[in-house]
């Protein structure tokens, strides 16, 4: 259990908050490359951290991502046309530069400075592979752009999507740091998903439905091993990494794409899930890329023309009671991605964790919450930059791995925890 | 009245459309406003909870939290240096004995009502005593957990004797976990 003002803290990103404080001092992604696709092309509406955006790209190919709202009447800019050199809102034709920077005020003589004085707030928006990612914090303290490895490789290695998830950030990001559901939720996923099956590592998982954790802090922030029996004097390890604020990987398997999510807070009661998969040292196959487009591994299907999922609140997630009688999906739901999403939102917007009864096996979670705390208060009381801001802490990997009983994940896997150029992910 | 005939596929049967829906009948009650509606029971029995110190590092922190507002939560000690007249049981591994607020008992004693047991221990593990109560432990049910204090190579040693017996590790240098993770499993 939880007291609700730490509930509070941990959920809440809006501005001034303290959790929206900690979240202002990374880059954090804001759209897909895609959305912007050319120069001069539609504006995109972005809300983040409860903050109303517009993401545009101008004539000259630049990113901007600023207030959504015209500064002089509160008409959104969404509405706008993307000219040469800015967006015009298309009330009054007040019009914008990628820096917020008001560059026209049409009802102003022509040698007016007035549009000078007025400048809507804005954010920098950067491409670092198919990602634009926005930095929404103070500029002087502004970091070095992400690196992790995702975004990094070639771009014919790497796929992500993005989805919209109708629940507060935390319990979508506590799911990717707790392990212990995939042997029951995404049992089906192990045995059938085209992205999944196939790997050894998905016979240790089924066989040993009781696994042993291991938490151990890491640099940038925590590091989740997972054992479970494999043959005689050995274990299967699963290391999970989780990076400040968002950012978790799976542990991999066989020869698959690696795949994580990075958890991005819309507001309190809404987040965007970036998932990705991607090989550190060969292409994504066609056969491959046809099935995360199709939903499989860890994407999802859509709404068309949305980023909602297909299988949501209003229908159930097509819950198929025969399937999960059949024993073809543990909940009766399809695909990874929306077995976890059905139930984080069934637990409510915002997950009353006063009344939660957690287990010691939950300490992954424990400890997470316990690191956002302290960061978010040493942030507010100290300036302490907080973990994940260095790249370096970007460069990491999971692991999965078959050890002898006695060695040390930690210890044996360090090189395999790194992101090394060239050097293929360790997978069993 | 038959029951309706449950959908054949992923897709809502056709007439679904025509049945009242409510909205606590359907994922739309996972809304804050259903969320008043949850039953609002009370806190359930706690977890008999023992901490047991491997070491005397592990013992001075144990110490402090055992002046906090507990529910039923025992803290307990090992003492590796003390020999008495259990010594010899000591080394079979099959009971120790632990030092508590109110005197010294023993393991097996101490694990009659218990449910889960968290050892803490640091660079100066007491492995003995982990092996002694991961196999007490395991003998009868109780979820085990460990918290190693300390970081690198200066806990290897804490690690791998713990690691046989504790179903959950977790290492840091953070003394307060070991509070975090009481109060967060209800202790």
């Amino acid at each position: 259990m939880l007291r609700q003002d730490i509930n509070e803290l941990l959920t809440q990103t809006g501005p001034g908050t303290a959790m929206g404080d900690l979240f202002r001092q990374y880059w954090i992604p804001a759209l897909l490359a895609d959305e912007l696709p050319e120069p001069g092309c539609p504006p995109v509406r972005v809300k983040l951290l409860s903050e109303r955006m517009i993401a545009f790209r101008d004539s000259d190919g630049r990113y901007g991502l600023m207030d959504e709202f015209c500064a002089h009447r509160g008409a959104s800019l969404w509405f706008g046309n993307n000219e040469v050199g800015g967006l015009r809102c298309a009330y009054h034709g007040w019009k914008y530069d990628v820096t917020g920077q008001c560059i026209e005020v049409p009802s102003e003589p022509d040698n007016s400075s007035f549009c000078t004085k007025v400048k809507l707030t804005a954010y920098p928006l950067i491409r670092v592979g198919a990602v634009l990612w926005t930095y929404m914090g103070d500029p002087a303290t502004q970091p070095e752009p992400p690196e992790f490895e995702w975004v990094t490789v070639p771009s014919e290695q790497t796929y992500t999507s993005k989805r919209w998830q109708e629940s507060n950030w935390l319990q979508a990001l506590e799911g990717g740091i707790d392990s212990s559901h995939v042997s029951w939720l995404h049992s089906d996923g192990l045995r059938n998903d085209p992205l999944f099956k196939g790997s050894k590592g998905n016979d240790y998982n089924l066989n040993d439905m009781r696994p042993f954790f291991e938490v151990v802090e890491s640099d940038g922030g925590l590091l989740v091993g997972v054992r479970r029996n494999a043959e005689e004097g050995y274990y299967y390890w699963r290391i999970t990494p989780w990076v400040m604020p968002a950012f978790t990987m799976v542990p991999p398997r066989g020869d698959h794409p690696v795949h994580g999510h990075f958890w991005v807070p819309i507001d309190d009661e809404n987040c965007w899930v970036f998932t990705f998969d991607y090989l550190p040292t060969r292409a994504i196959t066609e056969a491959e890329l046809t099935a995360m487009k199709e939903g499989r591994g860890v994407h999802n299907e859509y709404v068309p023309g949305t980023f909602r999922p297909l299988q949501n609140k209003d229908n159930d997630y097509l819950m198929d009671r025969d399937a999960q009688r059949r024993g073809e999906t543990f909940s009766g739901i399809k695909g990874i991605a929306m077995q976890d999403a059905s139930l984080q939102e069934s637990m409510g917007p915002i997950v009353d964790r006063t009344k939660e009864r957690l287990v010691s096996a939950d300490s992954g979670i424990i400890k997470a919450r316990r690191k956002l705390v302290q960061a978010a208060q040493e942030l507010r009381d100290e300036g302490t930059v907080p973990p994940g801001v260095d790249t370096a802490h970007h460069r990491i990997r999971s692991v999965s791995i078959v050890l002898p009983k006695e060695e040390s994940f930690l210890e044996s896997c360090r090189d395999a925890l790194t992101a090394t150029p060239g050097v293929r992910q360790t997978s069993v | 009245m038959p029951s309706p005939r449950p959908p054949v596929s992923g897709k809502p049967p056709s007439d679904m459309a025509m049945r009242p829906t409510l909205l606590n009948s359907c994922a739309w009650a996972a809304t804050a406003a259903e969320a008043r509606f949850r039953i609002n029971a009370a806190p359930q029995a706690p977890r008999a909870s023992r901490v047991v110190a491997l070491d005397a590092g592990a013992a001075d922190v144990v110490r402090e939290l055992a002046d906090q507002p507990w529910r039923g939560t025992r803290f307990l000690s090992y003492d590796a240096s003390r020999s008495d007249g259990h010594g010899e049981l000591d080394r079979a591994l099959t009971d120790i004995v632990l030092d508590a607020s109110d005197g010294r008992v023993r393991l097996s004693e101490e694990l009659i009502d218990a449910d889960f047991i968290m050892m803490v221990a640091t660079a100066g593990y007491g492995a003995t005593a982990a092996t002694a109560i991961g196999n007490a432990c395991a003998l009868r049910g109780i979820m085990t957990a460990g918290v190693i204090l300390g970081r690198d190579h200066d806990v290897d040693a804490a690690v791998t004797a713990l690691r046989p017996h504790a179903r959950v590790l977790l290492v840091t240098n953070d003394t307060n976990d070991v509070a975090e993770i009481l109060s967060a499993v209800g202790a």
